[in-house]
């Protein structure tokens, strides 16, 4: 069974995971981690985190083809909400965003975990 | 030619046609015009001799002319000396210019006779002439043709002559005349048909002079009888036409040079060897030349329309003048223009000349193109560097800022309940960072935009309009992506001239419209502002230029003051 409260972090910088993991776990999230796209897809499949929080620039495909293959990959459960996030702002990324099958974008400095439980709230 | 030879046969003609008018002047003064004709054609012979000499040193066409002239002439001179020696002399002689005119036609145009027969039929051509006229002479009474006491003594008279001998005599010599007059005229019309190119054109006036010696011979045979108005109007007119005829041609000849000149004026800069093959046929008078390339492997020369051409056995009657050792180009042409060394020399420069020219043509473009090249290398080189420094930036400080700003604002909070001081510091630490990391942002997105690499022009476009302080409408962009450069010049054409909207034009509205043709881009940002901007003033606008040059386009600005400006860049692309 998914858990609501089980938050995936998908970010190939370090110090951004640890920061985030501190923030959340103090929030009540549950957090995994990964630093690439092929590690987010696994751990995905085992965890089934119920958020994932994915960052667009990562080492081997960007965050757009994770968030594609988290959607289509759900064996038997429900899909996670996906929150693409970045340095960069949301129209850097123009329509792309709105393109992909994630629930929504995060600036990174504007990362919470209120923030995050209104994309749950709103996936619901 | 040497002056002292053309001061020599100008007086000898001046002398020649004065001895000549002198001596016929009182005693046959009521023929005078018929003298006058006879004159004229002497001199004419002795004119074009000059001609033709100057035009054709190695030839010996000139002194041909001349001795044609001398021939004509000096019999009538002797003859009107009323000295009996002279007399009969004068009149033995009379019909030996005809000779000398069939040794020129053959002859012709190079001076010499082309073979052995050719030789043997001159030579007897002379000699029967002069025979059956002394033969007669020694069988002709004055008094036979009414002349009694009038006329000097014919001293190689025998006994009192004898009108039958004479008469079988007249007859058999222009029989023989007759038959040699057809060998030479077929002999001409042989040279004439086997003649090609330059040669041909050469032997036009002898068209002319091959009539004239057939009717020179027949009319001074004595065979047929024709009125004095023929024999003595007629006749030295037809004789004329060779000579003039040669001198316009000579003529004509001289304005060669001018038109090689005009030739290669006409020849459009980088035309193609044909071209240049077609005029200089044109300005030589030489349909048959050929203008051929040494092959790069040095394995033989190949001409304009692709046949193999041999330098070292440029066939029967041909020719060969190197353009120039540099150029590895070669003339071959008809052998009979060797006759115009000037004009073959001034052909070869002004082929060596054209050549050059369309080389160096072929080197600036080369050179261009490599500029080109390398300008569109140096931008995409400069943009892929924007594109890494951006790259860098939010890899790096970027990243960092956030985390930095994360921290600060969780710091904050946990300080907060503790020690509201130590909370507020933090406070203003972490609005510190995150105004910095604004900065940073705007500073990234100028060094290159991070939509254009992400999106694309769809994209990019609609990130610029948003941010554009005047109300800007999108007309088309055109989906699917583009060549890096190509988008990265549309991007920045948008950009500055949106920029400049803002800035300059005091416009209500802008319009951007980019549209995909068959290899072209077309990007047009228009507004309705004030207008007057210039491509040329503005450093921005000249920059912008320059970039959209980079790759291969073209910008324009419309801004006619108070009305509005369209800046329009039209952009290769495929």
């Amino acid at each position: 069974m998914q858990s609501s409260a089980a938050i995936l972090i998908v970010d190939d910088h370090d110090g951004f995971r640890a920061l985030a993991r501190i923030m959340l776990e103090a929030d009540g999230f549950a957090v995994t981690e990964a630093a690439t796209g092929a590690e987010a897809t696994e751990a995905a499949r085992i965890g089934r985190p119920g958020l994932v929080l994915l960052d667009i620039q990562l080492p081997d495909f960007d965050g757009f083809e994770v968030a594609r293959r988290l959607a289509a990959a759900p064996a038997g459960g429900l899909a996670p909400v996906v929150v693409l996030t970045s340095t960069r702002e949301a129209r850097d990324y123009g329509g792309r965003i709105a393109a992909s099958p994630a629930a929504g974008f995060l600036p990174k400095d504007q990362l919470s975990g209120a923030a995050l439980r209104r994309f749950l709230a709103r996936d619901l | 030619m040497n002056r002292w030879l053309r001061a020599a046969l100008i007086a000898g003609a001046t002398v020649a046609v004065g001895c000549f008018v002198w001596s016929s002047w009182l005693p046959n003064s009521q023929y005078a015009p018929v003298e006058v004709s006879f004159a004229v054609v002497g001199l004419s012979f002795m004119v074009a001799g000059i001609a033709a000499w100057q035009r054709w040193p190695a030839s010996r066409l000139g002194l041909l002319f001349t001795i044609a002239g001398y021939l004509y002439l000096v019999p009538y001179i002797l003859v009107n000396l009323a000295n009996p020696a002279a007399w009969t002399i004068g009149n033995l002689s009379e019909g030996i210019s005809g000779a000398a005119l069939a040794h020129l036609g053959l002859a012709w145009p190079g001076g010499r006779l082309r073979s052995r027969f050719e030789c043997g039929v001159v030579v007897a051509n002379y000699v029967q002439n002069i025979a059956f006229n002394t033969a007669a002479t020694m069988f002709w009474n004055p008094a036979f043709s009414g002349c009694n006491a009038s006329c000097p003594a014919n001293v190689l008279l025998i006994g009192n002559g004898s009108r039958p001998t004479l008469n079988t005599l007249d007859t058999t010599e222009a029989l023989v005349g007759l038959v040699i007059t057809g060998i030479v005229l077929t002999l001409i019309v042989r040279h004439w048909r086997s003649a090609r190119g330059w040669s041909r054109r050469a032997m036009i006036p002898l068209l002319w002079i091959a009539p004239a010696v057939g009717a020179e011979n027949i009319l001074t045979g004595n065979l047929f009888h024709f009125s004095a108005l023929v024999t003595y109007a007629l006749l030295p007119l037809v004789l004329l036409a060779g000579p003039a005829l040669f001198v316009i041609s000579t003529v004509r000849a001289r304005t060669a040079g001018g038109a090689l000149g005009t030739a290669i004026v006409d020849l459009e800069p980088g035309a193609p060897p044909t071209r240049l093959r077609d005029a200089l046929a044109r300005a030589l008078g030489d349909s048959t030349l050929q203008l051929a390339f040494r092959l790069p492997d040095g394995a033989g020369y190949l001409d304009t329309t692709g046949q193999v051409v041999d330098p070292a056995r440029p066939g029967p009657g041909r020719a060969v003048t190197p353009v120039t050792e540099a150029s590895g180009a070669v003339l071959v042409h008809d052998g009979g223009l060797e006759q115009e060394p000037q004009l073959i020399r001034l052909t070869a420069a002004a082929a060596s000349m054209a050549l050059e020219h369309t080389r160096l043509q072929a080197e600036v473009q080369a050179q261009l193109e490599q500029v080109r090249a390398s300008r569109a290398r140096i931008v995409e080189a400069g943009d892929a560097e924007r594109r890494r420094l951006e790259r860098d930036l939010h890899d790096g400080a970027q990243q960092r800022l956030v985390t930095l700003s994360l921290a600060l604002g969780m710091a904050r909070d946990r300080a907060a309940e503790a020690d509201p001081e130590l909370g507020s510091l933090i406070e203003s630490a972490s609005k510190e960072a995150r105004e910095a990391l604004t900065e940073l942002r705007e500073l990234a997105r100028g060094i290159h935009p991070a939509v254009l690499t992400e999106t694309g022009l769809t994209g990019a476009v609609q990130a610029l309009v948003e941010r554009s302080p005047v109300a800007t409408t999108i007309t088309a962009v055109p989906d699917g992506r583009f060549p890096a450069a190509i988008e990265a010049t549309a991007y920045f054409v948008v950009s500055e001239a949106l920029a400049n909207v803002a800035k300059h034009a005091r416009a209500d509205g802008a319009q951007v419209m980019i549209r995909k043709f068959p290899g072209r881009l077309l990007v047009e940002v228009s507004d309705d502002g004030t207008g007057g901007a210039r491509s040329e003033g503005g450093s921005g606008l000249r920059g912008l230029a320059d970039r959209v040059a980079s790759v291969g386009g073209v910008l324009r600005v419309d801004s006619p003051s108070g009305g509005g400006t369209r800046l329009e860049a039209d952009i290769p692309c495929p």
